[in-house]
């Protein structure tokens, strides 16, 4: 960095102070516990780097950063498109802006920056990989670094083919979504079969007696502990079928050695490099699990601190809209809108069911004639925010002496009086978190104003009928003073804590959501040719989605046997559930998974079959061919793919129905 | 270690992987490219993973402005949430779900030239009339600008240099006792003095008092200083020089005979009920590469898309391969609509091309009586028929075979390939791209 440079992002950085110190205030105001976040000013050059690298600075040499670096370039230039923010998931967390970023889109970063860090640091998910330790020791930079230098150093080494290291980690990559990511990270596989401890005690106890390696080569060579570890071995393992491939084959798995023929004992760098990759999987994996919801509620707040609590400058704002515009607009279901507005959405459902609650305690009201006896004006009317909170300035002050003392956050509201606080531009600052949601209440807002009267016959009778304290209110002022104004943002935080993507989208995703939105299916047709609309309907849409987001988006493939054929080949099993695989992709996986297997590779699969005759019966007859469910292992065996009919009891198990992700129609193309 | 070294090593597998052209041909996904901006995955990049089969999958999309009506086609599938690659980017705008190598259309050519050894050199036809090489050539007429001043000076002054004479010495010469107009003429004549007879016998006239001045020419040569053009020019100036219209020239660019490498493909399918989607695909995997062979290897290509089943009509490239109809099938009505509208593309100026696919049913006797004419008649670099039967051929299906009785297996303008599976293509396009003759023109 030159000396003019370090000096304008030191300038730069000395701009930001206020608004990081007092988005963190902002943020802990509304609720929010984020990591601490250590801001970095960067130029563009840096940023794109820092993207390619996935929001690090030290990650194992390979191409694939490179390549992403490219990209990232080529975007820059081609859409103009520029990048705004990157952070990591660490802890401390690490933000990163962009020098050439307008002071509004440092604050939108900013402000977006610190709901992420919050996220990562009480989002459950994150926690697997730090083993429930969330807060200290994430460590993630250190982690990475620390694999940067191993791998750097094995690549740097004589005695090892630096090509052979990048091809071992591109194995090992492709095996990434393979790991069991419900599940807590451990270093090493809990193996349930004894024997593997015997085999390594057997190792172990060789090692203590000291023999000459020239001995050990003679007598106990491999070959020998295979073969005792063959008598002794069990017909097949594991007892359960395992997720985690990537663990499986590093404990189990051996390499293929050309000059030999044969598959050999991986090198203990080989087994490293396993283990590091894995490692990363793992840290990756709660990013992947939570894009949407992460996403959305990184840009729920980042909204109601910018454009609700004013914390761009009025002459900031719109540079502000137009970014965010420009993000929520992209195309398709980008993660940004999707979550942001589910979250908007259980925000107001949540109120909703709160304010109807209290309703129905209103004398002479219940769920069949709610709708016709209360006013939703009035209701409305009394749901605003009282002035007293809704504008604050200087001047004010004194209209909280008016409202509930838990809205008012008592010490600063002396020090505004002192004039230690500068309350015209911070007012939130001397509320309570109470105080800033009545502040933010959802249901007040121009933009959710019909959200309450659009309450279905069939949500009030479910809150009536399991509604205890009937007829306690006379009026509906009386009613709703007694309404919790935060319901709504505690639910939030309770979400963010325990779901994940797929429940998440599975419990909010509703029929009203996915009506307003225009969401629908589709589903190819072999009869056409072409992918059609299939479904409209919010039960189809979510399953859809739903197969979108669980485990990776990808198939399900789990080792059921380490000694198929007893021939120590390995087989692995998709658990089918209607969908079936991409078999070419599945063929060039089982080539790579070959490389660390050292020995012949299976793979049972179940596909859906069809011919051109009974494609052509069906276009005829306007309708679409019947696939029929076959049984196929495919098999690569270090030369060749092959591909062969199974028997449907071989592959029956695998075969899951209680979800049926097809959605087309019955006659969806008459 | 470091951003250089990796981004080194991705070109460095980038260009390893771009061996995999042919493959990716046969079996990739050619929809993403368009004649002028070819994408092609590179696949190591995508490193291959357990996934589901994208049409199996399906998937879900977003209506613009309202919702759609079941049953409907939908384009391209949408960008999935589920497909980006989360790895921990929090950076606004996400790619795309593959990645691409971009080429571009000369690289795309000569990349197959290498990968099937075709060698096919682009002939230049049009004379491109515009392409002007400096202003040395000279014309009468012309506009003012071109004017070629410089010459028309050098022109005028040398016929000053002839024209003018020393007036003074002839003027002397008149005032000779007892001259007579004549003798002083053919005496300046006899000087080489360029003076006309008029010019004596109007200066005789008005020396006619003066006349007895000199005793004798002889005394004039010796008194009277002579007094050359060039010394004349030299003391009084170019006063005057006598510029001529026929001394005009006007420059005008030397013409130099560029001729430009001008393509037109004309890509004909058979859309008809028999066109299953297996069928439109190989057509698809067949066409866009040779599309953009050729437009990587003329300067300046165009292109012409045919349907038909009975009849034929023109489409736009973007429905070309996705259109079906029900109907029979005339292949001849669809090279009747090529002739026409090749028409616009005369022989002399115009590569033509004529790709013509299907699965070789057509009409009894179309084949013989019509298409084969027409193709005769049509002047064209090279006409190929693409026959694609992936389930067999069916009895009636000849059209292939009889163009291929009637021409013959190596004629060197007409091509007949058999595309039945992904395999086939590349074949079919070595075989299509290897066939034009040398000895066109």
């Amino acid at each position: 960095m030159s000396e003019s440079d370090r000096f304008k992002k030191q300038a730069i950085a000395a701009d930001l102070e206020e608004p990081v110190s007092e988005a963190r205030n902002l943020a802990e105001k509304l609720g929010l516990e984020p990591y601490a976040v250590n801001y970095w000013i960067v130029d563009y050059d840096e940023m794109n780097e820092l993207i390619a690298y996935g929001g690090f600075q030290n990650r194992y040499p390979h191409w694939r950063w490179g390549m992403a670096y490219d990209r990232q370039q080529k975007q820059g230039q081609y859409s103009g498109g520029k990048a705004f923010e990157i952070v990591n998931n660490d802890n401390p967390s690490h933000a990163f802006l962009q020098e050439s970023n307008t002071v509004a889109d440092q604050k939108a970063v900013i402000t977006h920056v610190e709901a992420h860090a919050d996220f990562f640091a009480n989002n459950e998910w994150f926690g697997l990989f730090t083993q429930g330790r969330s807060d200290e020791q994430v460590d993630a930079a250190a982690m990475l670094e620390r694999h940067a230098r191993a791998i750097g150093e094995y690549m740097a080494d004589p005695e090892i083919d630096r090509a052979e290291v990048e091809k071992w980690i591109d194995h090992a990559l492709c095996l990434e979504d393979n790991i069991d990511q419900h599940r807590v990270f451990t270093r090493r596989l809990e193996t349930d079969s004894s024997d593997r401890d015997l085999d390594e005690d057997l190792s172990a106890k060789l090692d203590e007696l000291g023999l000459s390696e020239e001995v050990k080569a003679e007598v106990f060579d491999d070959e020998w502990l295979e073969q005792m570890d063959e008598d002794d071995a069990p017909a097949s393992f594991p007892d359960e079928p395992e997720r985690d491939l990537l663990a499986f084959v590093r404990e189990h798995g051996k390499r293929y050695d050309e000059a030999a023929g044969k598959a050999v004992e991986m090198e203990p760098w080989q087994r490293d490099v396993l283990d590091m990759m894995r490692a990363e999987a793992y840290y990756f994996a709660a990013q992947k699990m939570t894009k949407v919801m992460n996403e959305g509620w990184a840009a729920y707040w980042e909204s109601a601190m910018m454009a609700d609590e004013g914390f761009a400058g009025r002459d900031e704002y719109l540079d502000y809209a137009d970014h965010m515009a420009k993000v929520l607009a992209s195309p398709g279901l980008n993660p940004y809108s999707l979550g942001k507005q589910l979250w908007e959405y259980i925000e107001n459902t949540v109120n909703r069911r709160e304010v109807i609650e209290h309703l129905l305690r209103i004398e002479g009201v219940s769920w069949r004639n709610l709708t016709d006896v209360v006013d939703f004006e009035e209701v409305l009317g009394h749901l605003e925010s009282p002035a007293a909170v809704d504008a604050i300035t200087s001047e004010t002050l004194d209209a909280l002496e008016e409202v509930p003392e838990e809205w008012v956050d008592r010490e600063a509201l002396e020090a505004a009086h002192a004039g230690e606080v500068d309350v015209d531009r911070y007012p939130w600052k001397v509320l309570t978190y109470e105080g800033l949601a009545r502040r933010h209440y959802s249901l007040a807002k121009r933009q959710n104003r019909g959200f309450l009267s659009r309450v279905s016959q069939n949500e009030l009778e479910r809150i009536g009928r399991y509604l205890f304290d009937d007829a306690r209110y006379s009026s509906i002022e009386e009613a709703l003073a007694d309404v919790d104004f935060t319901a709504g943002w505690t639910r939030m935080y309770d979400v963010r804590e325990s779901h994940n993507d797929v429940t998440f989208l599975d419990g909010f995703l509703t029929q009203e959501f996915i009506t307003e939105n225009d969401y629908f299916t589709y589903e190819y047709s072999q009869a056409s040719g072409q992918f059609h609309v299939s479904s409209v309907e919010a039960a189809d849409v979510k399953k859809k989605l739903l197969l979108q987001f669980t485990n990776f988006g990808k198939p399900t493939i789990v080792v059921t046997d380490g000694n198929y054929d007893n021939a120590n080949e390995l087989l692995l099993a998709h658990q089918y559930n209607g969908v079936m695989l991409d078999l070419r992709k599945a063929g060039e996986t089982l080539e790579r998974v070959f490389e660390l297997w050292g020995r012949p590779v299976n793979l049972l699969t179940i596909v859906k079959e069809l011919d051109e005759h009974d494609i052509e019966v069906a276009r005829r007859r306007n309708r679409e061919p019947e696939p029929e469910e076959r049984g196929k292992l495919i098999r690569y065996d270090g030369e060749e793919l092959t591909i062969e009919d199974v028997p449907w009891e071989a592959v029956e198990h695998l075969a899951a129905d209680d979800v049926d992700y097809d959605t087309k129609p019955e006659e969806w193309l008459a | 270690m470091g951003l250089r070294e990796d981004i080194e090593r991705f070109r460095e597998v980038g260009e390893e992987r771009r061996e995999d052209l042919a493959e990716f041909i046969q079996y990739g996904d050619l929809g993403s490219g368009r004649p002028d901006d070819i994408q092609i995955p590179v696949k190591i990049v995508s490193l291959p993973g357990f996934e589901y089969d994208r049409r199996d999958q399906g998937g879900v999309g977003q209506g613009q402005g309202g919702t759609p009506d079941v049953g409907q086609p939908v384009g391209r599938p949408q960008p999935q949430p589920g497909d980006e690659d989360g790895d921990g980017e929090e950076a606004g705008e996400d790619g795309g779900e593959h990645e691409y190598y971009q080429m571009d259309p000369e690289e795309f050519a000569q990349e197959l030239d290498d990968a099937l050894g075709l060698e096919l050199e682009p002939k230049g036809k049009r004379v491109i009339e515009e392409k002007e090489g400096p202003y040395t050539d000279l014309t009468r007429s012309g506009p003012d600008s071109t004017l070629d001043f410089e010459r028309m000076f050098k022109e005028g002054l040398k016929r000053k240099l002839t024209m003018d004479f020393d007036e003074e010495f002839l003027r002397e010469l008149c005032k000779v006792d007892g001259i007579t107009a004549r003798e002083a003429f053919e005496y300046a004549r006899g000087q080489n003095l360029p003076v006309s007879m008029a010019w004596i016998e109007e200066t005789h006239r008005e020396v006619a008092d003066e006349r007895g001045a000199w005793p004798s020419i002889e005394a004039v040569e010796e008194s009277v200083e002579r007094e050359t053009v060039q010394q004349k020019i030299r003391r009084e100036g170019l006063k005057h020089v006598p510029f001529r219209r026929e001394d005009e020239r006007y420059r005008y660019p030397e013409i130099i005979e560029e001729r430009e490498k001008n393509v037109v493909v004309v890509n004909i399918r058979d859309v008809s009920g028999s066109m299953r989607e297996k069928k439109r695909e190989l057509v698809e995997r067949t066409f866009t590469p040779l599309d953009w062979y050729l437009t990587g290897k003329y300067d300046n290509a165009e292109f012409v898309y045919i349907a038909h089943d009975a009849d034929a009509w023109q489409v736009e490239r973007e429905d070309f391969f996705g259109i079906r109809s029900g109907g029979g099938t005339k292949i001849s009505s669809a090279y009747e609509l090529a002739a026409e509208l090749l028409e616009e593309y005369p022989w002399s100026d115009w590569n033509r091309y004529v790709f013509a696919a299907g699965d070789s049913e057509n009409s009894s006797n179309d084949t013989e009586e019509r298409v084969i004419p027409l193709m005769e008649e049509i002047d064209a670099n090279l006409h190929a028929y693409v026959e694609t039967q992936p389930s067999g051929n069916a009895i009636n299906a000849t059209h292939a075979e009889e163009l291929e009785r009637y021409f013959g297996t190596d004629a060197d303008d007409v091509a007949i390939a058999y595309v039945n599976s992904e395999d086939d293509v590349t074949d079919a396009i070595y075989e299509i791209l290897s066939t034009e003759g040398e000895t066109n023109e």
